[in-house]
C-alpha cells in the first residue's frame, strides 16, 4: 500500500534535479550512504572498496581486478559456488567492476530482500573464501575475460586502456588494469591473502543502500551486520608523480582485430577532481558528441575523410586521460586526420566558442545528468563514487552547476594548457597485418 | 482515456520466518511481498492507422517518443543493406531544413533522434519535447534522399563491412545467422561489399515509399508529458501521413539440419573460439509451453546460475561466460547457446555444452534448479517495472503478438505454474541437440585438430557463409628458412655446436614399467654410428639390438637375428651419438601447430621430426613403418623434460608408442665420453 501511495505522491514532485541522501559513519570507520526511493519495490546494496590496479605493487599486477572475481566464491557462511544461486534465488542480481581506482560490488533485489542483500556484502567484507582452489578456477576466467574484451575486440586496446603505458611511465595508470598474466600466474595464495589484508577493510570502504526502504530500520541492519566488523590499519595509498611531457611522443600499437587503422591523439590530464577535468568534459563535448560536434561535422560529414571520430576523457583520481581519435574513411592519411585534429584544438585555444555551442553543451549534460539518475542502480553507483573519487557526495548534485558555470574564456585557456601538442602521445593504431 | 488502473500483482513469495537477532550464520528469510503495479498506457488511433500509447510519468523531467512500424520482415536478396541506408538517410535534414540544421537543432536541445529502416526514436529533456517531436516528424515524412548523401553513406558502408572483416563476433553472428535462417531469409541475408555495389539511390527512394506507411504503425510516447497536450500534437503532426499498400512476405522455411553438424569459420586471427549451438524453434508468445521454456532456458544458459555458466567457467574455467537463449518471434525464432571460449579447449568446450543440452532434455531438473529460475524471473519483473518503458513494452507487445488483455498480469502466475514435467517437456522440444548446428568461427590450425574428434561432421564456410574446403592445417615458412638451419638452431638450444661434437659416446639408461613390470633400457652410441640398446627386465637381457658401424643383429628372447643388407643400409646412416646432423639433408616441410606450439617439421625418408620453433628443442620423431601384413603405421617417440649434463640439454622424458601400447621412459643416468667402449658393440 505505502509504495503505492509514494508512487502517486512522487508523481507530482518535479524536483528531479537533486538526489536526496543521508550519510554518516559507523564507529568502525565505514561510510554509509542512503537514498530513500519508495516508487518501484527495488533497493540496491553496493560497496565500493578504495582499493584499484593503481594500489598495486609490481610484480604483482591484477590483483585488485582479480578480487573482483574472487569475492563471488562464497564466504564463511556462504557455501563456496552458491553466491549467484542464493541471490538469484531471492530475484536479486548482482555484480562487480574494477577501475584504476577502486572496485565495486553491488546487488539489486526486491525491496524485501534489504535484510540478505546486506547480509551478503557483509559477509563479503568479513570474512570470504580465500584458498588455492578459488584462485585457479578465477584464473582462467580471468584470462578469458582478457582475451574476449582486450584481446579479439577490434580497436579493444584503445577502449580498455591498454595505451596507457605510452603516457604514463612512473604512475601505475599506466599499466594494464587486468594486470600482466605472468604475475597473476607467480602470485601465491599468501600474496592473495596479503592483499586482502591490506584493502578489504570497514574503513577503506562505503556502502550504499538506494530504493524501497524504510530509514530507521534499515540503520539498524546496517549497524547490526556491518557495524560489528572490526576496522583495522587503514591503507595509505602512495601518490606517484608523473612528470610533464615537454616533446611530443610517436607510438605504434598493433591490433590483429582490425582491417582500418585508427589515429589517437592522447593526453595526461587532470584528476577528475579537478575543475579543468570538467572543462575538458566540455571540451570533448563541442569536439566529437553529436552530429553537428566539430570534429564530427567537419570530419565524417563534410569532407568524408573519416569514418568516425571520438574523443573521451577517463575521469581517474590521481590524473586523468583525454583522448581524441578518428578512424579514416578511403585513401585519407593518418598524418591527413591529425592536421586536421589539430587545425579543431588550435581553434579551440585560440578562438571562443560561440553561445549557442555552450548552451548546446549544457542542455546535453543536463539530459545525461536526468538519465544517469533513471534507476536506484545508477544513483547507487553515481552517489558512492562521487564520495569515493569526487571527494563530496554532494557533487552528484552539483556537477551540473559546475558544467553551468564554465566560461568560454576558461575553455579556451584549458584547451591550451592541456591540449598542447608537445604534452601529447600520438599513436598510430594499426591493424596487426601491417607489421613489418 | 480517462482511466489510468493500476493492475495489482502479487509477489509470491514461499516462506517468510521474521527472526529477532542478527545470526550471521543464518541466511536472512524474505521480507513481506512488495506489490508490483504495472501501469496501463493510455491510447487512441489516428484514421491512417497509426496506434498511439502514452505512458505518462513524471518522476524524471524527461520524455522519449518511439515509432514502430511493424511491417512483415522482408528479404532484400541482392540489394541487402538498402534498408540500412533507408534508416541512415531519414534524419538528414527535410525538405524544410539542411542536414546541417537539423544536426545542429538536435543537438543544441540536447535531444537524440535517430531512425531505422521502418522506426524512429528520439528523447530530450520535457520542456524541448515538442520541438523534439516536430524535428522528428518532419524528418520522417519529408525526406530529401540527396545523392551526396548517399553517397558518403556508401563509402562508410563499405569501410564498414572491411573494418568487421577480422572481427571474429562480428562474423560469427553474420554466418550463424545465414547457416540457421538460410541466405535468402530476412533474417539470414546481410550486406556484402557486393550486394552494396547493386543499390542506387532510386532503390532507397522506393524502399521508403513502399514500407514507410502508417498502416501497421505504432507511436509510443513515454515521460513527463500531458496526454491531453501530446495527443493534440501528434493529431496535427501524423495525421497527413498516407496509408499505403503494404505487399504481404512470403518467408522462406527454416529447416534443421537432419543431423547434429559442426559447421566451422576458419579466421586465422582469432585467439578466442566463438562457439555457438543452435537450432530453429517454432514458439510463439501465447503458445502454452512459453514459460516453460523460458524456464527450462534460464536452469541452462540463464546467467550466473546456469548449467552452462557453472559448468564451462565456474568449474572449468573455458571462457569468460557461457549463456544460452530462445527467441518467440512471430515469424522465426531459435534456440542458441554461446561462449567465446580459448582455442585450445574449444572441442572440449563443446563436448561440455552439449552434455548440459542434452542433459536437460533427458533428465528432470531438480526442483531447487526450478525454484531459482522462478525467481529470477520474478526479480526480473520487479526490476523491469521500475522502469517506465516497461509499461509501453508490455502494452506494445500484447498489440503486436495478439496477446490476451491480461498477459502481463498472468505472467508471474503462469511463471509459477511450471513444473518440472514442463520444463523437462520444453527442453526436449526445442533445445534439439540432435538436430542442431555448433557453429564455430576460430582459427582453424589451431582447432579443428581435436574437433576431428569429436562425433560431429564437419562443414566448413567462408565468412559469407558460403560452403568452402578445409583450411591448410599449416603454416608457411619463413623465407630461406631450411632444415639445417632448423638442426643448427636445435644444436643450438641443448648446448651449443662445439660441445655437440666434442661428444663422442654416449650412454644412456633409462626407467620404464610395462603392464606393471619394471624394464631397464640401456643405450650406448659412439661416433660416428655404432650404437647399442640393451632392454632388460629384473637385470636379465630381453632384447637387444646391437650395430657396430658395418654390420649389426637383434636378439631377443635368446634367438639372434642378423641385420639384413638394407637394414645395414640404414643403421649407417644413423649418425652417433646425435643423428640430428643427418636431418639437415631432409626437407623442411611444414610448420604445424600442436596444442598451441608451433613445430618446424622435417621429413628425412620415412621420418618426421619436429622441432619446437620457439625452443628449438626437438619435441618428436615419427617414423613410419611397414607392419608385416602391409599395413602402414606411424611409431611417434617423444621427448620432453630437456634438462643439462655437462652443458648439454638432453631429454629426461621419452616416450615410445607403438600402436595401443606407450613406453614412458624416465632417464635415471647420462654419462658422456665415458663408460662405452667398443666392446659394447660386438
Amino acid at each position: 500500500m505505502f509504495s503505492l501511495a509514494s508512487a502517486l505522491l512522487l508523481a507530482f514532485s518535479t524536483n528531479a534535479q537533486q538526489v536526496e541522501f543521508e550519510e554518516y559513519k559507523l564507529d568502525n570507520g565505514m561510510h554509509v550512504i542512503l537514498h530513500q526511493d519508495n516508487s518501484a519495490p527495488l533497493v540496491t546494496v553496493g560497496v565500493m572498496y578504495n582499493v584499484g590496479s593503481v594500489d598495486e605493487e609490481d610484480g604483482k599486477t591484477g590483483m585488485a581486478h582479480f578480487y573482483e572475481h574472487l569475492l563471488f566464491t562464497g564466504t564463511k557462511n556462504i557455501e563456496r559456488g552458491k553466491w549467484s544461486e542464493i541471490q538469484s534465488a531471492r530475484g536479486g542480481s548482482g555484480n562487480a567492476n574494477t577501475n584504476w581506482d577502486r572496485t565495486y560490488y553491488y546487488g539489486t533485489y526486491p525491496s524485501n530482500e534489504l535484510k540478505l542483500g546486506l547480509w551478503m556484502e557483509s559477509e563479503r567484507l568479513l570474512h570470504p573464501i580465500l584458498d588455492q582452489k578459488a584462485i585457479d578456477t578465477q584464473n582462467e576466467v580471468v584470462k578469458e575475460e582478457k582475451r574476449q574484451r582486450m584481446d579479439n575486440a577490434p580497436y579493444g586496446k584503445i577502449q580498455y586502456g591498454m595505451i596507457y603505458k605510452h603516457i604514463f611511465d612512473n604512475h601505475n595508470y599506466g599499466r594494464p588494469l587486468i594486470g600482466f598474466i605472468e604475475d597473476l600466474d607467480n602470485a601465491k595464495l599468501e600474496e592473495f591473502k596479503a592483499f586482502y589484508d591490506k584493502w578489504y577493510m570497514p574503513n577503506n570502504a562505503v556502502l550504499v543502500v538506494a530504493g524501497d526502504f524504510q530509514k530507521k530500520e534499515t540503520k539498524s541492519l546496517i549497524k547490526d551486520y556491518f557495524g560489528t566488523i572490526p576496522a583495522r590499519i587503514a591503507p595509505k595509498a602512495v601518490k606517484t608523480i608523473e612528470p610533464e611531457r615537454t616533446t611530443e611522443k610517436r607510438v605504434t600499437e598493433y591490433d590483429s582485430n582490425i582491417q582500418l587503422p585508427a589515429i589517437v591523439l592522447a593526453y595526461k590530464t587532470p584528476s577528475m577532481r579537478d575543475r579543468d577535468a570538467k572543462v575538458l568534459d566540455v571540451i570533448s563535448t563541442v569536439l566529437s558528441d553529436g552530429k553537428s560536434s566539430r570534429l564530427q561535422k567537419k570530419l565524417v560529414e563534410t569532407k568524408k575523410k573519416a569514418l568516425a571520430v571520438f574523443s573521451f576523457g577517463r575521469p581517474l583520481v590521481d590524473y586523468s586521460v583525454y583522448t581524441i581519435g578518428a578512424i579514416p574513411l578511403g585513401e585519407t592519411t593518418l598524418d591527413d586526420l591529425i592536421n586536421e585534429m589539430d587545425e579543431e584544438i588550435l581553434k579551440l585555444q585560440t578562438e571562443l566558442i560561440s553561445d549557442e555551442d555552450l548552451q548546446k553543451v549544457r542542455n546535453k549534460f543536463e539530459n545525461n545528468f536526468v538519465s544517469s539518475n533513471s534507476s536506484v542502480e545508477g544513483i547507487a553507483s553515481s552517489l558512492v563514487s562521487n564520495y569515493m573519487l569526487m571527494g563530496d557526495t554532494q557533487k552528484i548534485n552539483t556537477g551540473l552547476e559546475v558544467i553551468n558555470s564554465i566560461t568560454k574564456e576558461e575553455i579556451r585557456a584549458v584547451a591550451k594548457k592541456y591540449l598542447a601538442k608537445n604534452k601529447r602521445v600520438v599513436i598510430d593504431y594499426l591493424p596487426a597485418s601491417q607489421k613489418k | 482515456m480517462k482511466t489510468n488502473i493500476f493492475s495489482i500483482i502479487t509477489f509470491l513469495f514461499l516462506s517468510m520466518s521474521i527472526s529477532a537477532q542478527v545470526d550471521r550464520t543464518k541466511m536472512p528469510a524474505s521480507g513481506p511481498a512488495p506489490k508490483i503495479n504495472i501501469g496501463t498506457p493510455k491510447k487512441f488511433t489516428l484514421k491512417n492507422g497509426l496506434q498511439v500509447l502514452v505512458v505518462e510519468n513524471h518522476k524524471l523531467p524527461r520524455v522519449s517518443v518511439t515509432l514502430d512500424i511493424d511491417n512483415q520482415p522482408m528479404a532484400h536478396g541482392n540489394k541487402s543493406g538498402v534498408e540500412g541506408f533507408v534508416g541512415g538517410m531519414l534524419g538528414t535534414g527535410s525538405t524544410n531544413m539542411s542536414k546541417e540544421d537539423f544536426d545542429s537543432k538536435v543537438d543544441y536541445l540536447g535531444a537524440r533522434i535517430s531512425f531505422g529502416s521502418e522506426s524512429a526514436f528520439a528523447s530530450s529533456l520535457s520542456r524541448y519535447f515538442p520541438e523534439v517531436l516536430e524535428l522528428m516528424a518532419d524528418a520522417a515524412f519529408n525526406p530529401v534522399f540527396a545523392q551526396e548523401e548517399f553517397d558518403k553513406q556508401m563509402k562508410q558502408s563499405e569501410d564498414g563491412i572491411k573494418a568487421n572483416q577480422k572481427s571474429v563476433a562480428a562474423i560469427a553472428g553474420q554466418v550463424d545467422r545465414a547457416l540457421t535462417y538460410g541466405k535468402e531469409h530476412p533474417y539470414g541475408e546481410f550486406t556484402t561489399l557486393e550486394t552494396l555495389k547493386n543499390i542506387t539511390l532510386q532503390d532507397v527512394k522506393n524502399l521508403y515509399t513502399k514500407t514507410f506507411k502508417p498502416n501497421n504503425a505504432y507511436l509510443v510516447i513515454i515521460g513527463d508529458v500531458n496526454f491531453k497536450d501530446v495527443k493534440k500534437q501528434v493529431t496535427s503532426l501524423f495525421s497527413a501521413w498516407k496509408p499505403g499498400v503494404i505487399t504481404p512476405q512470403v518467408l522462406p522455411e527454416v529447416k534443421n539440419p537432419a543431423t547434429t553438424e559442426i559447421n566451422f569459420i576458419n579466421m586465422p586471427n582469432a585467439v578466442q573460439s566463438e562457439m555457438a549451438i543452435i537450432s530453429a524453434v517454432d514458439l510463439k508468445m501465447n503458445d502454452k509451453d512459453y514459460y516453460a521454456v523460458l524456464l527450462a532456458n534460464q536452469i541452462l544458459g540463464g546467467g550466473g546460475t546456469g548449467r552452462l555458466y557453472k559448468n564451462l567457467r565456474e568449474d572449468k574455467g573455458y571462457t569468460y561466460g557461457a549463456y544460452s537463449g530462445v527467441g518467440a518471434n512471430r515469424y522465426a525464432s531459435r534456440f542458441k547457446m554461446s561462449a567465446s571460449v580459448r582455442n585450445m579447449v574449444t572441442d572440449s568446450a563443446v563436448v561440455e555444452a552439449m552434455k548440459e543440452i542434452n542433459k536437460i532434455r533427458y533428465q528432470k531438473a531438480t526442483q531447487q534448479e526450478l525454484d531459482i529460475a522462478k525467481a529470477k524471473y520474478l526479480g526480473n519483473f520487479v526490476k523491469a517495472v521500475e522502469r517506465p518503458s516497461t509499461v509501453a513494452s508490455y502494452a506494445l507487445s500484447i498489440l503486436q503478438n495478439n496477446l490476451p488483455e491480461d498477459y502481463y498480469e498472468n505472467y508471474l502466475k503462469n511463471i509459477n505454474a511450471v513444473t518440472l514435467d514442463d520444463v523437462q517437456n520444453a527442453a526436449i522440444k526445442y533445445f534439439r541437440a540432435d538436430k542442431a548446428r555448433i557453429v564455430i568461427t576460430g582459427k582453424g590450425i589451431d582447432v579443428l585438430k581435436n574437433l576431428e574428434n569429436t562425433d560431429y561432421v564437419i562443414n566448413y564456410f567462408d565468412k559469407e557463409g558460403n560452403p568452402t574446403v578445409k583450411p591448410a592445417m599449416t603454416l608457411p615458412i619463413p623465407a630461406g628458412m631450411t632444415a639445417a638451419q632448423v638442426v643448427d638452431k636445435y644444436f643450438e638450444a641443448i648446448g651449443g655446436k662445439d660441445k655437440v661434437m666434442a661428444v663422442n659416446t654416449t650412454m644412456i639408461v633409462s626407467n620404464a614399467t610395462i603392464q606393471g613390470t619394471p624394464l631397464v633400457m640401456t643405450r650406448k652410441a659412439a661416433a660416428p654410428n655404432k650404437s647399442s640398446m640393451v632392454i632388460s627386465v629384473m637385470g636379465n637381457a630381453m632384447q637387444k639390438i646391437i650395430f657396430d658401424g658395418t654390420k649389426g643383429y637383434q636378439e631377443a628372447r635368446g634367438q639372434k637375428m642378423e641385420m639384413k643388407p638394407e637394414e645395414v643400409l640404414e643403421a649407417k646412416a644413423v649418425l652417433a651419438p646425435f643423428n640430428d646432423a643427418s636431418y639437415k639433408m631432409g626437407k623442411l616441410d611444414r610448420i604445424e601447430p600442436i596444442d598451441g606450439k608451433n613445430y618446424f617439421v622435417i621429413v628425412l625418408g620415412n621420418t618426421e621430426v619436429f622441432y619446437n620453433v620457439k625452443t628449438g628443442l626437438k619435441a618428436k620423431e615419427i617414423k613410419t613403418v611397414k607392419t608385416p601384413d602391409g599395413k602402414e603405421i606411424e611409431v611417434p617417440t617423444t621427448f620432453a623434460d630437456y634438462k643439462e649434463v655437462n652443458g648439454i640439454m638432453f631429454p629426461h622424458s621419452v616416450a615410445l608408442k607403438s600402436g595401443p601400447m606407450t613406453l614412458d621412459f624416465k632417464v635415471a643416468e647420462i654419462k658422456i665420453n665415458e663408460g662405452v667402449s667398443d666392446a659394447d658393440f660386438k
